[in-house]
């Protein structure tokens, strides 16, 4: 493996400025070979080992391995998984579910216009499911850069049909958000937070967003916006 | 596959130090030219892998390799570039390795210089520097690597702290390590001295220019630090007696004790065993400043016991360190003692008396540091002790150190008469008191700090200068050496100066201002011209716009800013500062209110760039001196 091609081009760089100095003391030790023989061979011996042996302890060696593979498994699933849904919905295009995760992966992708179009189709053929209807409005949103209008409408709709669609309470909730509609925002955030895994990256986000929008609030109602967040705004201390 | 190589390199460079150590310290003593080779050859060994794992780390923080847990602790996409090198030595690891990087610096440094120094001094100190190289390294690689990686790798760092993504931040680790680690030369050579007992005035002058070097860097990296505070913390204040600059304040007193110390020593032969003491001590306590700011006690001493193997490393390092070496020193002073020969009144006394109060001084700040620490850690309770028990106690304390570096330049060697002494300083005493006395006068109000600052800046400058004059007058042309004392103590005035006169002049308002608004302070107006969203890649900032009017005159537009660090979610206060020769005008966001309204904080800070003007000069002098002690051809 190259890894080791690497320890042992490092070491034997590391031997050269040992023994290279003690090879040209040689003329002065005339007679005298063994000073010289014994500590170059016993840094041969000791130095390759003990380096080896450090770094197995100390180091990672798997992991290059791992990182390699988790490449190239994220590779082929991603390429793969989205060819393959294409095909079968080719095949079978009576399929919301499968409209819906193919217009998600649009999305991750950044093709917002394909995943509004095939986001259409599911909400066709699932009229009645929040969770699509949402999804739709958000490609829709990323599409033409603004929730207003039309994703605005899908996001209602999504509401009236269940309350406890997660997309569509942080979509509603950036909505009243950037109209500055502070508490608006923060009664879809707030219950969207009840909805979440807690210790997750999402839920995380939204308890920033809750905050942020929380300190507006206060501005508005005539504070200072200053007891959040809770670290202290001027740390005073220089950090080394 | 970069982190690997780096990680191996470091491994590598661990056993280098090692050899370095053992094959100097017994090469020495066995004298073995061929094992003396052998430690110069893993010194170089050593700089070239501590080197290469750190552009490792840096390359990991280059390429954004998340893999790399210090990397995604510290670092961040939306980091702009520079910050993201520079991130290497943010962290704690990173920044151990920068220390690591700069020892084996330095110690090729003594191997290249030092060739003409005797062979067994000369491979002792390679042996000893090698030794500590090899407990920073260990230290390094068993609590502290850097190297460390993750699986699966985050798809984005934390991001670095957002007071350390400043210029100020990017070169102030970097020169007070190099300070620090630059005395370890000093104690080394202190080590050497007290294992072979020889200890004369040649050593003095092979030390003389290391000392000054290290402490020419100390002194920079401090001044870096201070105007970094200044600037960026956002209420312009230049010094906190806070426990992470006392760190590099104690260490910078027993410097300046030694460089002192070792005149006397290299010059008179006189105070050796206080000169050793005084390397040792100077290492010391760069070594307990890095492990207060490093370990963590100093947030918290509670943090120590979150990560025992890291803090306990240390400690147990220290007192084998600080222990082994007082231990050696009890053993071995007496064998380089020598009964230096000077009377009561002389130059030496003088410069001795100078020291001890400096060290007595470094003694209040470590009582003001670590008292709380311990109290705090034996569970006694918490106590706070901030600027006024150290204005109260380390200032006065300084007034003499001052007075005798103004007189101590003009008094013999040996033996000094008063009589001869008092004629020569008598006017330039008067004429500085009637300085410190007249010159407030032509500020707003007179103000005793003002005056002590004059008083004292006058003193030392008219001795310095017109000591200059006499001693060229005499001896003729005069070693570079003497060039630097003189432009030092200046530089040291300078700051007097501007300690002084800040301190007694500067002014502050806070008021709310609506855009259009306007306010003056001193001869100054203030109009707020509103502030507006100014995005960023990794913060987003409201940025204030002041213009500044002087008499009716525009003179500048400020420009302060309030940061959000998107990652961290922290506020930043980016201050803006109009620098003038006669001082400065600074402007800060406050809090927005509402509607539009903001609060703003205004300051004047008469004088307070000769603070740093004058740490510069300092730092100069001493460069001259060090210059000029190597241009002797003193070999080291």
């Amino acid at each position: 493996m190259n890894l080791w091609i690497g320890v042992g081009a490092l070491v034997g760089v590391a031997l050269a400025f040992l023994l290279v100095p003690l090879w040209r003391q040689k003329s002065a030790l005339a007679g005298r070979q063994s000073e010289i023989r014994w500590p170059a061979v016993g840094l041969l011996g000791v130095l390759p080992a003990l380096t080896v042996g450090l770094y197995l302890y100390l180091g990672a060696p798997g992991i290059l391995k791992e990182l390699a593979l988790t490449q190239a498994q994220s590779n082929y699933d991603v390429d793969g998984m989205v060819r393959a849904l294409e095909d079968k919905l080719k095949a079978t295009p009576n399929d919301p579910e499968g409209w819906y995760a193919l217009g998600r992966a649009y999305i991750a992708f950044s093709r917002y216009a394909d995943a509004e179009e095939v986001l259409r189709k599911a909400t066709t053929q699932a009229p009645k499911d929040a969770r699509i209807i949402a999804q739709y409005a958000e490609a829709m949103a990323l599409k033409q850069g603004s929730l207003d209008g039309r994703p605005l409408e899908l996001i209602k709709a999504a509401l009236e049909i269940s309350y406890e669609e997660e997309k569509a309470l942080e979509l509603a909730g950036l909505a009243a958000f950037q109209k500055e509609n502070w508490a608006e925002a923060l009664h879809y955030w707030r219950r969207l937070l009840k909805l979440l895994p807690k210790a997750t990256e999402h839920h995380e986000a939204i308890t920033q967003a809750v905050k942020t929008a929380e300190r507006k609030l206060d501005i508005r109602l005539g504070g200072t916006g200053m007891p959040l967040p809770p670290q202290p705004a001027e740390p005073k201390k220089a950090p080394h | 596959m970069i982190p690997e190589l780096g990680h191996i390199a470091l491994i590598v460079a661990l056993q280098l130090a090692l050899l370095q150590g053992i094959l100097g310290l017994v090469g020495a003593s066995r004298d073995n030219a061929a094992w003396r080779a052998m430690a110069r050859g893993a010194a170089g060994g050593q700089l070239l892998f501590v080197l290469l794992g750190f552009l490792a780390l840096g390359w990991s923080f280059l390429i954004n390799d998340f893999s790399v847990m210090n990397v995604a602790d510290h670092s961040s996409r939306f980091l702009p570039v520079e910050y993201r090198i520079t991130a290497a030595w943010g962290s704690h690891e990173g920044s151990f390795l920068l220390w690591t990087l700069l020892m084996a610096g330095w110690t090729l440094a003594v191997v290249i210089l030092g060739r003409k120094l005797p062979a067994d001094l000369h491979a002792r100190v390679i042996g000893i520097m090698g030794l500590l190289s090899f407990f920073f390294l260990a230290y390094l690689l068993f609590t502290s690597n850097p190297f460390m990686r993750l699986h699966p790798p985050p798809a984005n760092g934390s991001d670095l702290n957002p007071l350390l993504q400043d210029p100020g931040m990017i070169i102030h680790p970097p020169l007070l390590y190099m300070g620090y680690v630059g005395f370890s030369v000093a104690f080394a050579f202190a080590i050497a001295a007290l294992i072979s007992g020889k200890l004369d005035e040649a050593w003095a002058r092979w030390v003389r220019p290391w000392a000054l070097m290290a402490w020419v860097f100390l002194t920079l990296g401090i001044m870096i630090g201070s105007w970094w505070a200044y600037y960026e913390l956002g209420w312009g204040g230049w010094w906190f007696w806070d426990p992470s600059e006392n760190a590099s304040l104690m260490p910078w007193l027993a410097g300046t004790a030694l460089l002192h110390s070792l005149v006397v020593t290299e010059r008179r032969g006189a105070l050796r065993v206080w000169t050793v003491f005084l390397a040792l001590l100077a290492f010391a306590l760069s070594l307990v400043g890095t492990f207060l700011v490093r370990s963590g006690v100093l947030s918290s001493v509670h943090a120590f016991a979150l990560d025992p193997l890291r803090g306990l490393f240390i400690l147990v390092f220290l007192c084998i360190l600080i222990g082994g070496s007082l231990a050696l020193f009890a053993k071995r002073a007496s064998a380089v003692k020598v009964a230096g020969d000077f009377g009561m009144i002389s130059r030496e006394t003088a410069l001795l008396t100078g020291n001890v109060l400096l060290l007595a001084a470094l003694a209040t700040v470590l009582l003001g540091t670590l008292y709380p620490l311990f109290l705090d850690a034996f569970g006694l309770g918490k106590i706070s002790v901030g600027p006024p028990y150290f204005n109260a106690v380390f200032v006065p304390m300084m007034v003499p150190v001052l007075l005798l570096l103004g007189i101590a330049p003009w008094m013999r060697w040996g033996e000094e008469r008063l009589p001869d002494l008092l004629p020569r300083v008598r006017g330039l005493a008067i004429a500085a008191v009637l300085i410190g006395l007249a010159l407030p006068f032509a500020f707003d109000a007179w103000r005793w700090q003002a005056a002590l600052g004059l008083a004292l800046a006058a003193w030392m400058m008219l001795t310095t200068i017109t000591g200059l004059i006499a001693r060229r007058r005499t001896d003729g042309r005069l070693p570079l050496a003497a060039y630097g004392m003189a432009c030092a103590h200046v530089g040291l005035a300078i700051g007097i100066i501007g300690m002084g006169l800040v301190t007694a002049y500067q002014s502050e308002k806070a008021v709310a201002m609506n855009p259009g608004d306007s306010t003056s302070l001193g001869r100054y107006e203030f109009i707020f011209r509103g502030a507006e969203e100014v995005p960023a890649s990794n913060y987003s900032a409201m940025r204030g716009t002041i213009e500044l009017k002087q008499e009716g005159q525009a003179v500048a537009t400020l420009l302060p800013e309030k940061r959000i660090y998107r990652s961290s979610q922290m506020t930043m206060t980016e201050a803006a500062i109009r620098y003038g020769f006669f001082g400065d005008v600074y402007v800060a966001m406050g809090e927005p209110l509402p509607g539009g309204t903001w609060s703003v904080q205004l300051y004047l800070k008469p004088f307070v760039g000769w603070l740093w003007g004058g740490a510069v000069l300092m730092a100069l002098g001493g460069l001259l001196a060090a210059l000029g002690l190597r241009n002797k051809g003193v070999g080291a």
